[in-house]
This record gives C-alpha cells, sequence and structure tokens, in this order.
C-alpha cells in the first residue's frame, strides 16, 4: 500500500513514465497531466496502489479552444489532481464510473454546467440545472452569459413518468414534510420494500459558481458563506485559506486558532442540529426539543465570538476580522463545561440505550467499509462505515495540527453509528475549544493582502461537519477569481444513500437519509 | 312517548353529563395533554387563549371551522363528507354509556352487554376514519388510511380479550356492574391494566404505535386532504377517542366514578372522581408518548401478533383462572 508521497509518484513515474508529465506541489501533492485517455488508467493505477483512493471532485474548466477536467484525487493521506484535457468543439473524455462508482455524480454535473460527454456515462437532460433551461447551453463555460439565456418550456423527462407492472413510484420531494429543503426522490417501491431512488438535485441552483467569477476575491468570500446556512464558517474559511495558498500568505498564528474556533463552534451546533432532527424524523418529539434547547447556549456563543447569531463573517483573506474578548472566555467556558459535564451524559445515554431509539436506526442503511470507499463518502458517514476519513488529521489545516484530539470512527456502518460519530465529535469539538482558548497565541489578527491575487490555481479541503468540504480557485491576476469549484459533503455522501435505501423498507427511508446530515442548499449551490 | 319529552332527560342528553359536558371534557382534557407535553419537552405550551391557554382547543376548533373547506375534485364526495362527522356522533354515542356521574347519561343502569356495544362503537369510529382517509384520493391520504385499518384490525383483538378480563372479575358484561364491583380490576389484575394501557396507545395511534401519522413517511396520513370544519371534526374525534379510551381504563380498572361522597350532592362527587381518575390514566398516557420514538408498521405490526395477542390470551386465562380458584372460594370480587 502506497502511503507516502514518494511511492505514489514514483509508482505512476515508473509505471507510465513520458505518457503522463508530473507537476509537484500543484494542487496537493502533485498534479499529474495525463491527456487521451490515460487519465482513466492513471486513475486506475491509483486505486489499486492504495484503497483508500477516491474522488473528492471533478472540476471543469473552459480554456477557450479547450475545456479542461481536473479529477481531485484523494488518497489515505495525499490530494493528487489529474489533469486532462478536451476541445471544446468535441468534448468527449472516458469515464471512470465503473472503476470508482462514487465519481458518478460529479460527472453528471460536469456534464450538465460544462457539456464534457463522459463516453459510458452519456445522460440526457438536466443533473443541476432547472428543467426549463435549455440544452445545448453549459453555464460556467467563458462565453455563456447567465442574464442573456432563454428559458424553455418543461419538456416531459423519462424522469417524471410512472413506473410499471408491481412496482409503485412515490416521489419525496421536492415539497414534503420530511425534507427542510426542495429536493425529489423518486423511490420505486415493491410493496414496502425500495427497489430503487433516483434522485434530482438542482432545486435550489443559486449559479454561485458563476456568481463568484464576477465579484471580487473579498465579495466572493461573503458569498460562499452564503452556500450553506449552518457550515457558513466552513465555507468562507474554505474560500480564504484556497486564495491563501495561492497568495503563498503566512497568516498569523492567533488567527488560525481563532479560526478553530469558529469552525468548531460551526461543528458543535450542525450536529446538535442533525442529531434532533433524526429523533424528529423518527418521531421522537421530545428528545428533539432537548437537542434544539440546549443548541441554543452554542448558537449564543456563536454571536459572542463573532457578533452575528448565525452568518458570523469572522473569516477574511488574510486572517479573520473580529478578536475574542477576553471577558468573554469566562462564559465561554461555562457554556461548553455545562455541555460537556451536564447535557452530554444524557444525550450519550439516550442515544446508546433507548429501546425505541435503537429499534429504529440500528441495522438501518448500513453501509459497508467496502461500499463507503467505493463511493467515496465523506465525513461522519464514512467514520460511520469503519474509514478513517477526517481531513483535519490527514492534511491539518489551520491550527488543527496542533490541537489534540480523537478521531472518531464506529465500524457499525448503519444509522446509529453515523449519529453517533456526530454525538462523540460534539464532545471532541468542546476538548478542542477549550484547548485552543487556553493556548491561544497572541499576536496580530491578520495580514494585509493585495487586492488583486496573483496568477495560480490552489485546492482546500477541510473538514465541515458534514464531511470533507472541497475548494478549487483559479485566479488570473487580477482582482476576481476566473474559477471557483465547490464541492459540498452532501454531493458526495447522496450515492451512498441511493444504495443503502435499496432492500430496506420505506418507512426507514427518511431515518436512514437524515443520517446523512443532507444539505441541499449546499449541495446545490 | 314520554321517554323523550322528559326534560330532565333531554338536560342529561344534551347538557350534562351528554353532549355539552362530553364536548368540553375533550377539549379539556386535549389541553392537559398539549400542556403536558409541553412541559415535559422544555416547552410553554398553550398561554394565550384563557388562563395558561386552557381556552386553546376550543379556539383552534372555531377557528377551523371558519376555515376554507376544500374538497378534492377526485374525492369521494358522500363519504368524504359524512365520515367525519359520522366517527365524532358515534364515538359521542359511545361515550353516552359510561356511568360519568354514577349513571350513564340515559340514566339507567345500562344492559347486560353494553360492554360488547361500546366496543363495536370504537371499532366502527375507527372503520369510519379509514372511509374518510380512503375517500380522499389522495395517496398519502389513502396510505395512512390503510396503515388506520392494519393496526387498528391488529390491536383490537387483543384489545377486545383485554377489556373481557375486568368483564370476568366482575362477573357481569355490564359497564356499570364492572364500574360498580366492590374490588376494581387493578388490585385484581394489575397485569391486564399493563397491557390495556399498551394496547390503548395503539388503538389510540399515539406514540410508539402512531405510524398511521407519521408525517415524515406519509405527510398528513388521512388527514392530508382534510380542511375546514371536516378537519376539526377529525380533530375532534382523535380528541374524544382519547378521552373514550382512557374512560374505558377508567370504568374497566378503576372503578369508575366510585369514591368517597363527602357532601352535597353526589352526582357532583362521582363526576369529579371519575374526571380525577381519568386525568390519571390521560397523564400516563400522554407520558408513554412523549418518552419513545415512533416504531416502524412492521414492528408495531411484530409486537402485536408476537407479543401482545398471547400476552392478552395468557392474560384472560389467568385472570379466569384466579376468579375460579383463588378469588371466588376466598370472597374477593364477585
Amino acid at each position: 500500500m502506497a502511503s507516502n508521497n514518494a511511492d505514489m509518484v514514483s509508482l505512476l513515474e515508473s509505471k507510465f513514465g513520458d505518457k503522463i508529465q508530473i507537476q509537484k506541489d500543484v494542487l496537493g501533492t502533485a498534479a499529474i497531466i495525463a491527456n487521451n485517455g490515460i487519465h482513466y488508467d492513471v486513475f486506475k493505477a491509483m486505486i489499486e496502489a492504495d484503497e483508500k483512493t477516491g474522488i473528492t471532485a471533478i472540476t471543469g474548466l473552459d480554456f477557450g479552444a479547450n475545456l479542461g477536467v481536473y479529477y481531485h484525487v484523494h488518497t489515505t493521506n495525499q490530494f493528487f489532481t489529474i489533469k486532462a484535457v478536451v476541445p471544446t468543439v468535441d468534448p468527449k473524455i472516458k469515464t471512470i464510473v465503473d472503476i470508482h462508482p462514487g465519481a458518478l455524480f460529479h460527472e453528471l454535473e460536469v456534464t450538465d454546467l460544462f457539456g464534457i460527454v463522459f463516453q459510458g456515462n452519456e445522460f440526457d437532460g438536466h443533473f443541476v440545472l432547472s428543467e426549463n433551461w435549455p440544452d445545448g447551453v453549459y453555464p460556467l463555460r467563458k462565453n455563456v452569459d447567465p442574464t442573456k439565456v432563454k428559458l424553455v418550456p418543461t419538456p416531459e423527462r423519462e424522469f417524471n413518468k410512472p413506473a410499471e407492472g408491481r412496482e409503485v413510484k412515490i416521489i419525496i420531494g421536492p415539497q414534503h414534510p420530511a425534507l427542510l429543503e426542495p429536493e425529489k426522490f423518486s423511490v420505486t417501491v415493491d410493496g414496502e420494500t425500495v427497489t430503487k431512488v433516483e434522485p434530482r438535485i438542482g432545486y435550489v441552483h443559486r449559479g454561485i459558481e458563476k456568481t463568484t467569477e464576477s465579484r471580487t476575491y473579498l465579495q466572493d468570500t461573503y458569498l460562499v458563506e452564503r452556500v450553506c446556512g449552518i457550515c457558513n464558517a466552513c465555507h468562507s474559511y474554505g474560500f480564504v485559506e484556497t486564495v491563501e495558498r495561492i497568495f503563498n500568505a503566512d497568516v498569523p498564528e492567533r488567527a488560525q486558532y481563532l479560526r478553530v474556533i469558529s469552525l468548531e463552534l460551526n461543528r458543535l451546533h450542525s450536529h446538535l442540529l442533525t442529531l434532533g432532527h433524526a429523533c424528529l424524523e423518527i418521531g421522537y418529539e421530545t428528545l428533539f426539543q432537548y437537542f434544539w434547547r440546549d443548541r441554543e447556549p452554542i448558537m449564543d456563543l456563536v454571536e459572542l465570538t463573532t457578533g452575528n447569531r448565525v452568518y458570523g463573517s469572522l473569516m477574511t483573506i488574510g486572517g479573520v476580522r473580529r478578536d475574542l474578548n477576553p471577558e468573554h472566555v469566562p462564559k465561554i467556558k461555562a457554556v461548553l463545561n455545562d455541555f460537556k459535564t451536564e447535557k452530554m451524559p444524557f444525550f450519550r445515554k439516550m442515544y446508546q440505550d433507548e429501546p425505541t431509539l435503537r429499534l429504529r436506526m440500528k441495522d438501518v442503511g448500513t453501509l459497508s467499509r467496502e461500499d463507503a470507499l467505493k463511493l467515496s463518502v465523506v465525513g461522519p458517514v464514512a467514520r460511520g462505515s469503519n474509514v478513517d476519513m477526517d481531513i483535519r488529521k490527514i492534511q491539518p489545516y489551520a491550527a488543527y495540527g496542533e490541537i489534540p484530539f480523537n478521531q472518531i470512527v464506529y465500524t457499525d456502518g448503519d444509522t446509529w453509528a453515523r449519529m453517533n460519530v456526530r454525538l462523540d465529535e460534539v464532545e471532541e469539538s468542546i476538548n478542542i475549544i477549550d484547548y485552543v482558548i487556553d493556548h491561544l497565541p497572541s499576536g496580530p489578527i491578520k495580514i494585509d493582502l493585495p487586492r488583486s491575487v496573483p496568477e495560480g490555481e490552489a485546492i482546500a479541503c477541510i473538514e465541515a461537519p458534514r464531511g470533507e468540504l472541497f475548494y478549487y480557485v483559479k485566479s488570473n491576476g487580477t482582482d476576481m477569481p476566473d474559477r471557483v469549484k465547490i464541492r459540498t459533503p452532501t454531493f458526495a455522501n447522496i450515492p451512498s444513500f441511493l444504495k443503502t435505501a435499496i432492500g430496506e423498507s420505506i418507512a426507514d427511508v427518511p431515518s436512514n437519509f437524515v443520517s446523512l446530515d443532507p444539505c441541499f442548499s449546499c449541495t446545490d449551490r | 312517548m314520554s321517554f323523550i319529552l322528559d326534560p330532565v332527560l333531554i338536560f342529561r342528553i344534551l347538557v350534562f353529563p351528554g353532549f355539552t359536558f362530553i364536548f368540553f371534557l375533550t377539549l379539556f382534557c386535549d389541553w392537559v395533554e398539549r400542556k403536558l407535553e409541553a412541559r415535559i419537552q422544555n416547552r410553554v405550551g398553550p398561554m394565550v387563549a384563557g388562563p395558561g391557554g386552557i381556552l386553546q382547543p376550543l379556539a383552534d376548533f372555531i377557528k377551523l371551522l371558519s376555515k376554507e373547506d376544500i374538497e378534492p375534485r377526485d374525492a369521494k364526495k358522500l363519504v368524504f363528507r359524512i365520515a367525519p362527522i359520522a366517527a365524532f356522533s358515534i364515538m359521542v354515542f359511545a361515550m353516552c354509556f359510561i356511568p360519568i356521574d354514577g349513571a350513564s347519561v340515559l340514566s339507567t343502569g345500562g344492559f347486560n352487554g353494553d360492554l360488547i356495544i361500546i366496543l363495536v362503537f370504537s371499532t366502527v369510529a375507527n372503520f369510519l376514519l379509514f372511509l374518510a382517509g380512503w375517500a380522499s384520493a389522495n395517496p398519502y391520504g389513502t396510505i395512512g388510511a390503510a396503515r388506520v385499518l392494519t393496526q387498528f384490525l391488529g390491536y383490537d383483538i387483543p384489545f377486545l380479550l383485554l377489556a373481557l378480563t375486568p368483564a370476568f372479575l366482575a362477573g357481569s358484561l355490564s359497564i356499570f356492574q364492572i364500574a360498580g364491583s366492590a374490588w376494581p380490576a387493578i388490585l385484581l389484575a394489575p397485569w391486564a391494566f399493563v397491557l390495556f394501557i399498551i394496547t390503548l396507545q395503539a388503538e389510540l395511534e399515539r406514540d410508539p404505535f402512531d405510524v398511521p401519522h407519521s408525517d415524515s413517511e406519509v405527510v398528513g396520513g388521512l388527514e392530508t386532504e382534510y380542511t375546514g370544519a371536516k378537519l376539526a371534526f377529525l380533530h375532534l374525534t382523535r380528541d374524544i377517542q382519547v378521552v373514550f379510551g382512557s374512560a374505558l381504563v377508567v370504568t374497566l380498572f378503576l372503578g369508575g366514578p366510585s369514591g368517597p361522597v363527602f357532601f352535597g350532592l353526589d352526582w357532583f362527587w362521582y363526576t369529579l372522581w371519575f374526571v380525577l381518575k381519568l386525568l390519571v390514566v390521560i397523564v400516563i398516557s400522554e407520558y408513554i408518548t412523549t418518552v419513545v420514538a415512533r416504531l416502524r408498521i412492521d414492528q408495531v405490526l411484530t409486537g402485536n401478533w408476537k407479543i401482545l395477542l398471547p400476552a392478552a390470551i395468557i392474560s384472560l386465562i389467568v385472570a379466569v383462572a384466579l376468579v375460579t380458584w383463588v378469588y371466588h372460594p376466598l370472597g374477593i370480587g364477585v
């Protein structure tokens, strides 16, 4: 198993020779230029060398005469980018879905937004865009002006047709009480057993990736924060971190520590929200109310540290906007300590022992470790299936390299395990914030960086509450980015639901689904 | 027909302990439930209408009556309209057999076998609710209705068997005599009381057995397409079912309205004891509802056929054996 830098690079060099070019320390550990269909073999070789190899994201790029397809790949502890180029006039590239099913959604998205055809995974219709969007117009290409696009009447697609025979198609969404956000799932059932799930995302596609290209970096910092209301700090941090990597900026220590506080508060309240929501889905209203009641003091802490309850806007390029007021420290410590000593034991007892809760969550939506790796799932979903994949440990960012904390891994792979991963992470988050406050270095909280970003590109992977969040930024030397790619954790996790729902009762669909902690506004961007 | 013109009887039917009393008792119990659930869940519950929000159920009822009444085009109009009000009427009629103030509403001591009659009434009311959902021409309504039917068909059997346990102990099928027996059934057969409360949760479709109302799966269940006055009566039917179920527990296991009479009118004291006992049962039932999660439909059915039904049969056998060989020779009960 190749698990360090030199191994994988030298392995690829020896295997492919001069068919590929390797750029070291570009877009992760190395960028591998592999044109003319070699990307398939390179990726296959990487999977064979390291079982944890998976697709983080596929980025489409518009170079004018050519379209770029960047496969961002993660291995056990590194990130690689496989770069491929296809001509704009006939953009065709070989699919990698057959060797790695987790790439399915990523390919569909690139097809929809860039018009690149993945041979073997052709797709008719829209995946992210509205049904009214005209065929043949690919919004992320540079020559498309979204304000001038003429929408078309909704066409009749295969997706909307009813099932035949003894099977019944149940449409969950876009409006449904179990879904707080609009997304559609066509669930085909035979009796009470689910036989097929077809997703349709994109109901809240806001074109944020396209919009970033027409705003300055500073404006984008606040725009990407709006991708998700819950993990907003993670989004602004992901963007800011990527831009700082292009600058090669040396962000002050104190700012990095303050960022950790904000990111962990984010994780805390996000996990509490989903732990409660899961109870609501299985009809356990009381526990839901308790979780959300005890989430409120955490929200107050977010307000205390950033000035706002939801959108803190703490991160800025080069540091943070606000310092920690020493007068607030005792209050923060008191709230966190109270949660840890008073509330946690109760919640832990409920999630571990409550019989009806176990009946509804144990052995529901079981995802094996093998499938988890194949589908490239991220975050608590992966860690619930015995895949130790926490970006904070693999590639520490901000100040995480200096903070001691445990990676939570459960082996069961079911809904119950996924929720318990989150519950244990709540406690870890509290410990991290405690540690950071005690070890806060002194110094400035921000460095000034120029408004125009030097030409270059960078990626950043960070561990958002829902899992690995991926940012790619390409700059062209001006004060506006050339391309921003956001891959949210839910986008990577939905394929696992399509897999685990099959063969289970329709009544388990909600509790299975909510265990992914789905966030569709994130997914659609 | 002096029977109908008797003013006392008319008062009993229309005002106390008949329709008006039952109506307000139902709303009051609804308020108790909501307030209790809210307090357990660390909320405040109804607060605005009346002291402590006590008028909130009435306000909700009146508000629903004033709302627009929408009927789906494909609904079976007749059934869709009649089912909610018919279910409500039947439940009120069933309540009339319960000796709330020491006698049933018709001022009689009932008749032998009226226990069976009211159990049939409650089954019919459930069936009407099923029809209400079935007629609404909505997939969620249909699934919700089918779940109601599946559940009550299953749980009616242990429910009936368990209701017969106190009847055996009292040696009568008359509600009045069961309620009036010297030893309440809870003392003679406490296990049957526990089983009856659990079965009642399932009969009333309350947690952990509220699969017909699981909003994450079937949206509003059979109520999905209902609006306005019809919805008001559906809600009222569900509330009165809770009161009826709890009243049944009080009558069968807790000695009904019997209790010490201190001074003044005996019917006042009987009503007081009855309502207090009723509240105790509702508190127990509401407590169970709030502290558990909802089961899955297959778990609910397994629980019925594999656990509750055998338990109910054993309970009945044990009760019969005890009456014959222990209680009777000792002179307890009968």
